[in-house]
C-alpha cells in the first residue's frame, strides 16, 4: 500500500486543485508534485513488495523516481509558461488538475502486477492527457490533439485484443503467476506480437508514431516535456514486463525489427523539420525504437534502455522546456527564425546545445552508454551488418539535430540580435540537464539494482 | 444455445455496422450504435442471468447505461449544437465502395480466423475479428469527427465480444476498459466542439 502514496499525492493534488483549493491550485500541485518525489525516493530504500495487485521491484521504483522528479520539474515550470500563455482551451487550474491526475495514473500504473489494468491506465493517460495537447486552442492544436486520442486509442485496442489473447492463453493477467510458469503457444505469441503494436501507437513506434510530432509539436511546452519524457517510457513498461515473463526469438525479432524502423524513420525525419519543437518529437521516435530493441534484446541491453531512458527523461524534458522559452520570447516556431540563441537567451541557447547533446546519445551523457550496450547487443545477436546500420542511423539522427541546434544558438550572422528576457523559471531545464550528464556516475548503481529484471 | 445466440447477436453487430457505411447521417449513426449497445447489453444480461453471474448482470448494466444511454445521448446532445456536421456529404470512399469493402472485410475477418486462431477452437471469433475491422474501416473512410469515434466505439465493442468469447476478463478490468471508453467519449466530445475538420494543410503540422 506505501507504494500507491506518490500515485496518491498526484491524484489528491489534482482533486483539490479542482475542487477546494482552485484559488491554490498551483501551490497544491507544486506540493503534490514535492510529496510524490520524497516518496519515491524514500520507496528506494523499502523492499520489493509482491501481492495479488501490486508488482514493485526495482524496476518500478526506478521508473516512480523517474516520473516524480519530471513532475515536479513541469508543474514549477507551467506556473512561469502559463502565465505568458493566454486564450488557452483549459483554465489554469483544470491545466494543473489534468496534469496532477494524468501523472497520478502513470505513477499507479508502474506498480500494477496485472496486464489487464495496464492497458486500462494507459488508455487513462490517453484522455487525461488529450485536452492539455489541445490547451492552445488553435486550428493546428485541435487537429494535433484529435489525431493524438484517435490514433492513440485505436492502438490502444489491438493492444487490448492482446491482453485478451494473452489471457485467453494463460488464463491469467499477473505478471507474478506468469513468471512463474511455462509461457508458450501460438496464441500466446500472437498475444505478444498485438501488445507490441498496441502499446508501441502509444510509445511512438514506427508506423504508428503519426501522432506524436503533431502532439509534441503543438502542445504547451511543459506537456511536451513530460510526454517524451516519462508518458513514453511509461507506455514502454508494460512490453518491459512482457518480456520478462516471455522470451520468443520471433517476438524478440519482430519488436527489432519496428525499433529498427522507428530508429531509422526517426533519425531521417530530422532532416527536413522545419519547426524545433517537431525535430526533438522526432529525436524521440528515434529514443524509442532504440529503447524497443534494447527491450527485445534482453540482458545488458535491457540495462542500456534503462539508462537511455533515466537519461532521456531529463534530457529532453529539459530540451523542450527550453523550447518554451524560446516560443515565448522569439515568437516563432521555426527552425530558420532563430539565429544567436546564445546572445539573446544565453542560459536557454546553452543548455540547448547541451541538451541536445544528451538526447541524441553525446558522451560523457549516459544516454552515450546506454546506447553502446544496445548497439553492441545487437551487434552481438544480430551481426556487425544490423549493428553498423543501426549506428548509421543513430549517427545521422546526432549530425542532423545538433547541426540545427549548433545553428539556432551560435549562428549569428543573418539577424541582428537583440537580448529577450528568460523566464526566471529556467532554472528547471538547467538543473534538469545538468541532472542528466550525471547519470552516467550511478550507473553502476542502477546495473545493481535492476540486475534481477535481466534474464 | 449461447453459440447461436452469439452468433446472432454478432451477425446483427456486423450488419449494423455495415449499414453506417452507407449512412449519410451522423445523427443515424449515432442512433444505430446505441441499438448496437444495447444488443451488446442485452446479451450480456441474459449471460449473466442464465449463468447467475453477478458480475456479468453488472457488466451488461454498466454497457447499457454508458454505451447505449450516456454516450449516444451525450454525442446527440453534442451534433445538436453543431448542425452542420449533422450530415456528412462527401466521403472519403465512396458509399458503393464502402460497402464493397465492408463485406470484403467480413471475409477477411473469416480467413484472419481460419489462418491464424482456427486452432484455438473458437469457431465463432470471425465475428468480433470482423466488427473489429468494421469499426477501423468507418474511421479511416470517414473524415467527420463523430463518425471516426463511432469507428472506435464498435471496435470497442467489438472487444466486448471477443472477451466474452474468449473467457471473461476480471471484472475490474472491464469495469475500467468501460469507463475509460467513456472518458475517451467525454474528452472527444468537448474537442469536436471547438475543432473544425476541413481545414487545409497546416503548416504547423507538416512533415
Amino acid at each position: 500500500m506505501i507504494y500507491l502514496l506518490p500515485s496518491i499525492s498526484a491524484t489528491l493534488g489534482a482533486i483539490l486543485s479542482f475542487s477546494l483549493f482552485r484559488n491554490k491550485h498551483k501551490e497544491v500541485s507544486v506540493l503534490a508534485s514535492f510529496l510524490a518525489l520524497m516518496f519515491s525516493i524514500f520507496l528506494l530504500f523499502e523492499p520489493d513488495s509482491f501481492t495479488a495487485f501490486f508488482y514493485v521491484d526495482s524496476l518500478s521504483k526506478i521508473f516512480l523516481l523517474m516520473i516524480s522528479c519530471v513532475y515536479l520539474g513541469v508543474v514549477i515550470f507551467s506556473i512561469g509558461y502559463l502565465e505568458h500563455s493566454h486564450g488557452h482551451l483549459v483554465k489554469s487550474y483544470q491545466y494543473f488538475s489534468l496534469l496532477d491526475i494524468f501523472v497520478g495514473v502513470m505513477l499507479f500504473s508502474v506498480t500494477l502486477n496485472n496486464f489487464g489494468l495496464f492497458w486500462v491506465s494507459i488508455e487513462g493517460t490517453t484522455f487525461a492527457t488529450a485536452l492539455l495537447v489541445a490547451s492552445e486552442n488553435d486550428i493546428a492544436a485541435l487537429e494535433a490533439a484529435w489525431r493524438y486520442i484517435m490514433i492513440v486509442s485505436v492502438g490502444l485496442t489491438i493492444g487490448l485484443v492482446g491482453t485478451l489473447f494473452l489471457y485467453s492463453s494463460a488464463h491469467t493477467l499477473s505478471i507474478t503467476d506468469l513468471l512463474s510458469r511455462q509461457n508458450q503457444g501460438s496464441l500466446f505469441f500472437l498475444s505478444g506480437m498485438l501488445l507490441v503494436v498496441g502499446y508501441g501507437t502509444k510509445i511512438g513506434i514506427f508506423p504508428m508514431y503519426t501522432w506524436l510530432p503533431d502532439a509534441h509539436g503543438k502542445a504547451p511546452a511543459p506537456i511536451s516535456a513530460i510526454f517524451s519524457a516519462v508518458l513514453l517510457p511509461v507506455s514502454l513498461y508494460p512490453l518491459i514486463r512482457f518480456f520478462e515473463v516471455y522470451q520468443n526469438p520471433s517476438l524478440s525479432k519482430f519488436a527489432f525489427v519496428l525499433g529498427f524502423l522507428s530508429v531509422m524513420t526517426g533519425s531521417i525525419m530530422t532532416l527536413n523539420q522545419r519547426l524545433y519543437k517537431r525535430l526533438f518529437a522526432y529525436s524521440s521516435v528515434e529514443n524509442m525504437g532504440l529503447s524497443l530493441i534494447g527491450v527485445s534484446l534482453g540482458s545488458y541491453a535491457l540495462v542500456g534502455t534503462i539508462v537511455l531512458i533515466f537519461t532521456h527523461a531529463f534530457a529532453k524534458s529539459g530540451v523542450f522546456m527550453l523550447t518554451g522559452n524560446m516560443l515565448h520570447e522569439l515568437k516563432t516556431r521555426k527552425i530558420e527564425d532563430v539565429k544567436g540563441l546564445i546572445k539573446i537567451m544565453p542560459k536557454t541557447g546553452l543548455f540547448l546545445f547541451f541538451g541536445a547533446l544528451a538526447v541524441t546519445g553525446t558522451p560523457p551523457f549516459a544516454t552515450f552508454f546506454g546506447e553502446l550496450l544496445i548497439v553492441s547487443k545487437t551487434i552481438n545477436y544480430y551481426g556487425w551488418t544490423v549493428g553498423v546500420a543501426l549506428f548509421f542511423f543513430l549517427v545521422c539522427g546526432f549530425l542532423f539535430i545538433n547541426y540545427r541546434v549548433i545553428n539556432m544558438v551560435f549562428n549569428d550572422e543573418t539577424k541582428p540580435v537583440s537580448s529577450a528576457k528568460e523566464s526566471p523559471f529556467t532554472f528547471v531545464p538547467v538543473i534538469f540537464i545538468t541532472l542528466a550528464a550525471f547519470v552516467i556516475l550511478i550507473v553502476p548503481i542502477f546495473y545493481r539494482f535492476i540486475e534481477g529484471v535481466i534474464k | 444455445m449461447e453459440k447461436e445466440i452469439f452468433a446472432l447477436v454478432g451477425f446483427w453487430e456486423i450488419m449494423l455496422s455495415i449499414f453506417m457505411q452507407w449512412q449519410a447521417y451522423t445523427i443515424s449513426n449515432i442512433k444505430t450504435f446505441s441499438v448496437q449497445s444495447w444488443i451488446l447489453g442485452i446479451f450480456l444480461l441474459w449471460a449473466g442471468v442464465f449463468h447467475g453471474f453477478i458480475a456479468l448482470i453488472i457488466l451488461a448494466l454498466l454497457t447499457i447505461i454508458t454505451r447505449a444511454i450516456a454516450m449516444p445521448l451525450y454525442l446527440g446532445n453534442t451534433i445538436r449544437k453543431q448542425i452542420y456536421r449533422a450530415r456528412e456529404n462527401k466521403h472519403r470512399i465512396s458509399t458503393g465502395l464502402s460497402i464493397l469493402i465492408s463485406l470484403l472485410l467480413a471475409v477477411f475477418g473469416y480467413l484472419v480466423y481460419y489462418l491464424i486462431l482456427a486452432g484455438h477452437g473458437q469457431s465463432l471469433v470471425s465475428i468480433p475479428i470482423t466488427l473489429m475491422l468494421q469499426g477501423a474501416f468507418l474511421i479511416v473512410s470517414r473524415s467527420n469527427a463523430y463518425s471516426q469515434l463511432i469507428g472506435y466505439l464498435v471496435m470497442e465493442n467489438s472487444m466486448f465480444l471477443l472477451s466474452f468469447l474468449f473467457s471473461e476478463l476480471p471484472f475490474i478490468i472491464e469495469a475500467g476498459i468501460i469507463l475509460d471508453v467513456l472518458g475517451v467519449v467525454v474528452v472527444a466530445g468537448l474537442l469536436m466542439r471547438v475543432r473544425d475538420e476541413d481545414i487545409e494543410k497546416e503548416e504547423e503540422l507538416l512533415g
